[in-house]
């Protein structure tokens, strides 16, 4: 049969610059670098807690991301993953003496558990349910862990003792948190880009983009949105174990409010859904503006800071849908297609 | 035995109220198909407005309803403008994205405006409770119980009689067909949006004697919120009072059995299982929140 | 030849009314049958009644010798019924060939060996010039070739085409029939729901008619457009099959 005539859409060269689905590029190596570069150059204290906050939230978009951009299940109740993943790790450590580094993957096994009921019972429901339902699902594990003093210390928290001790994951310099959480942020991005370049990745977009012919593709829709949604928690809480021993301290308001949860989905909002580097993007770009203005205008940035990403969200998703990364993206394919 | 009567219908008036609050999220839905994240702030403003004119002019609470509803829909005229009409042909996550936006937007600006701080009117006719048989109520929740009652039949006498009425039920139908029939489709949904603006307006100010407002009231409520109108039918006003009252009287039963901490994740757990058994709700169109929300 | 697809009473209800009113019919391996209607027929009702997006209301579906009636949309793509869907469905964030790569997932084991697979198809329905472009860019009539692309990348035992040709040109048309003439000799059987009747009438040996959730009439095209009842409902008057 005849070909259509669209424009030729070249072959692809060998190395792409800018990012693309399914390889390396220059910008994501450069990036890679230039956070080594962060590590291990000496840098003051405060500066050393932004970075770290952005690494760990980079990996936390990035977990987030499979679920709410690549298999479509956005979800305003991911604190409580995290949440899961912290409180284990700490109860485990502070009333049982079990390593963190045992007792993260408890947690992650945990909140891979919730995560795989709530997607059985909840992926079913389209849009705005399934949203509701992560919201009212995120709001039960966070009075539960309230109300559950015994275990979780309530609304005073839990402590973890300052004292140093690799095994238990305390260590003394902030380098060596921000070794940690480099490490967790580029394995989640590794996978991120592993799943997206594969069968299992392009099974979640089908299903995303549109279900009744990924269904007729032979895929099979729960499937895919449990695992995603399993995979994503597991991540999230790996993200949450390592925030307590970081953070040292641990209570309601910090590891599972509504707020939080937000934070999780607001990231990849801006930076941009549905991509791997949209969440780092968003993070990069995000966490150290708000630690920076946080620290210079004082309390009374809280609030500013905040309202300025509301509106800023507002402007972004009716103007930009695709975020920081989707206008890379259209970059991209330009400079393959030869037109400026 | 009276405990329980007295639990139930002091469950029922506060349900009621939170019921008003409600009815505009599902009227909204139900006409626009989309869910406002920023619900609870809108509440949120309408409270600091009553609040604000209540302690300007003195007077009850209620008396600002003729200023806080017609602001509150002049306001959703100026969202639907600005924010949810470019966003209703894009994707759905525009809006859901949006409307959050607007949500953290508003909270913080309050936050800004008037810090953390608690504010509260005085209760009414000095706090005094009004008995009827056995049992006893707080005046502002017995006028509250009025007003939600009036609002929803209200309602259902304007969608079932008026042209008005029909043409919204017409563009909750089949949006399309309407427009070809005539309707102006778009002032249908700004009209319903502001509409729904209005009415979270009129519950504020219900509810400014009975609740304290702070920049985010607007969360705890919205969560109430959208249990009461995904138990009584996404859509259905009727469905928001009914969804309204099984949920106070849940809340205060539980809180008074189990424990008041509890209260609010009974509702919680209430809201899943809803979503497991029938997720269209109480009134709601069967198989709506399976399918027809990404069509 | 064995029967590949029996249907036995299906019934499917939507309230009060019988969209599919107690249809029988049998399909050997290897045939090429027309399906033919008017709208509302029950033409779209009974493809998902096979192909699994709703349960029959009764009656009996057999594929294979399993009963498949009520099975899940992807569990029936898996036993091998595939289909096409009258308003293409498009993946909108992938590529035109990750659209069609996704249905050959289902028997290649990686991305990579499954684009190569739909190499050769794309080339069939002539969209290989735009294999990596973003599939927004298609035409309606090219989101058409898609979704032929697409059943035929799934490698299915039966395929369900709905309505193919509508919006194409003559030519496309003529390329399309040739097409699906020529799947009976690659090992599929095909079943065809089509409007564009001078199509359908030359290229399938067998046509079935729908009307009103009943068949009607089951023969060859020249019974088909003789058949008085066909043409009270359908036809209007005798056909031409020169």
């Amino acid at each position: 049969m005849r070909s259509p005539s669209p424009a030729r859409y070249g072959p692809p060269s060998r190395w792409r610059v800018l990012p693309e689905r399914g390889t390396v590029s220059i910008f994501e190596l450069g990036l890679f670098a230039v956070a080594l570069t962060m590590i291990a150059v000496d840098l003051p204290q405060t500066l050393q807690d932004v970075i770290i906050q952005t690494f760990l939230w980079a990996g936390l978009a990035l977990a987030w991301n499979i679920a709410g951009g690549y298999a479509g299940m956005i979800s305003f109740g991911h604190a409580a993953f995290f949440g899961l993943g912290a409180y284990t790790s700490t109860i485990l450590s502070v009333h049982y003496g079990i390593t963190p580094w045992v007792g993260m993957w408890a947690g992650a096994l945990l909140a891979a558990g919730f995560g795989g009921a709530l997607a059985m019972i909840c992926a079913r429901l389209r849009g705005p349910f399934f949203i509701l339902s992560t919201l009212a699902a995120a709001e039960v594990i966070r009075m539960g862990a309230l109300n559950w003093a015994s275990l979780t210390g309530g609304a005073e928290g839990l402590s973890i003792l300052p004292v140093v001790d690799a095994t238990n994951m305390v260590f003394a310099s902030k380098t060596a948190y921000a070794v940690l959480l480099l490490i967790y942020f580029v394995a989640v991005y590794v996978l991120t880009k592993l799943l997206e370049g594969s069968r299992y990745g392009l099974y979640l977009f089908a299903a995303r983009d549109d279900e009744d012919a990924a269904g007729a593709a032979g895929i099979n829709l729960l499937l895919a949105r449990t695992s995603a949604l399993c995979l994503s928690a597991f991540l999230t809480a790996i993200g949450g174990s390592l925030f307590a021993q970081y953070f040292q301290f641990l209570d309601p308001t910090h590891v599972l409010s509504p707020e939080l949860s937000f934070q999780f989905a607001l990231l990849p909002a801006l930076g941009g859904i549905g991509t791997a580097i949209g969440p780092v993007l968003g993070a990069i770009i995000l966490v150290p503006l708000s630690e920076l203005l946080r620290g210079y205008l004082g309390s009374a940035a809280a609030g500013l800071h905040m309202a300025i990403y509301g509106g800023v969200l507002i402007v972004v998703m009716l103007y930009f849908p695709a975020g920081l990364a989707g206008a890379l993206a259209r970059l991209a394919v330009c400079r393959r297609k030869g037109t400026p | 035995m009276s405990t329980l009567g007295q639990l139930v219908y002091s469950g029922l008036l506060t349900g009621s109220v939170y019921a008003l609050m409600s009815m505009g999220l599902t009227l909204i839905f139900g006409v626009l198909r989309i869910v406002n994240f920023a619900h609870g702030e809108f509440l949120m403003l309408a409270m600091y407005g009553a609040w604000a004119i209540t302690a300007m002019l003195g007077l009850n609470p209620l008396y600002a309803i003729v200023v806080v509803v017609p602001a509150m829909f002049l306001f959703g005229v100026l969202v639907h403008r600005l924010i949810i009409r470019p966003g209703l042909d894009k994707p759905h996550i525009v809006l859901v994205f949006g409307t959050m936006g607007l949500s953290i937007l508003m909270q913080n600006v309050a936050l800004m405006m008037f810090s953390a701080d608690l504010y509260d009117v005085p209760p009414l006719f000095g706090g005094r409770s009004i008995v009827i048989g056995p049992f006893y109520a707080k005046a502002e929740l017995l006028i509250g119980f009025a007003i939600a009652l009036a609002s929803t039949f209200g309602l259902r006498f304007v969608l079932k009689t008026t042209y008005l009425g029909k043409a919204i039920r017409a563009t909750v139908q089949d949006g399309e067909a309407a427009q070809l029939m005539g309707i102006p489709v778009p002032r249908i949904f700004l009209i319903t949006f502001a509409t729904g603006s209005a009415l979270v307006g009129l519950a504020a100010c219900v509810m400014m004697p009975l609740f304290s407002v702070f920049p985010t009231v607007g969360l705890n409520f919205v969560l109430i919120a959208f249990v009461i109108v995904v138990l009584g039918g996404m859509g259905s006003i009727e469905g928001a009072l009914l969804g309204g009252i099984c949920i106070g009287i849940v809340q205060s039963t539980s809180s008074y059995y189990v424990a008041p901490a509890y209260g609010q994740m009974f509702f919680f757990i209430l809201f899943l299982l809803v979503m497991i058994f029938r997720p269209a709700g109480l009134l709601g169109r069967k198989g709506e929140a399976t399918i027809g929300m990404n069509d | 030849m064995t029967v590949l697809l029996e249907v036995k009473d299906a019934v499917r209800a939507f309230g009060p009314l019988r969209a599919v009113a107690g249809v029988s019919f049998s399909v050997q391996r290897g045939e090429l049958v027309g399906l033919i209607g008017p709208n509302g027929a029950g033409k779209s009702t009974l493809y998902n009644l096979i192909a699994g997006a709703i349960r029959p209301t009764s009656g009996q579906i057999w594929f294979n010798g399993r009963s498949v009636g009520g099975w899940q949309p992807f569990r029936a793509a898996r036993a091998g019924i595939g289909r096409t869907f009258q308003i293409p469905k498009p993946y909108r964030h992938l590529t035109v060939i990750e659209n069609v790569a996704v249905s050959a997932l289902s028997h290649e084991r990686t991305v990579s060996a499954a684009r190569r697979y739909c190499e050769a198809i794309l080339e069939d329905v002539g969209l290989a010039d735009c294999a990596e472009a973003p599939v927004s860019i298609l035409t309606a009539g090219l989101l058409k070739r898609l979704e032929v692309a697409r059943v035929l990348a799934l490698r299915p035992s039966l395929i369900l085409f709905d309505e193919i040709m509508a919006g194409l040109t003559s030519t496309e048309v003529r390329g399309m029939t040739e097409l699906v003439a020529a799947l009976p000799a690659r090992g599929f059987t095909v079943i065809w729901v089509e409007h564009v009747l001078y199509a359908i009438m030359k290229a399938a040996p067998r046509i079935m008619v729908l009307h009103r959730g009943q068949l009607i009439c089951d023969g060859s095209p020249e019974q088909v457009a003789k058949d008085p009842a066909v043409i009270k409902a359908y036809l209007g008057e005798e056909m031409n099959l020169a």
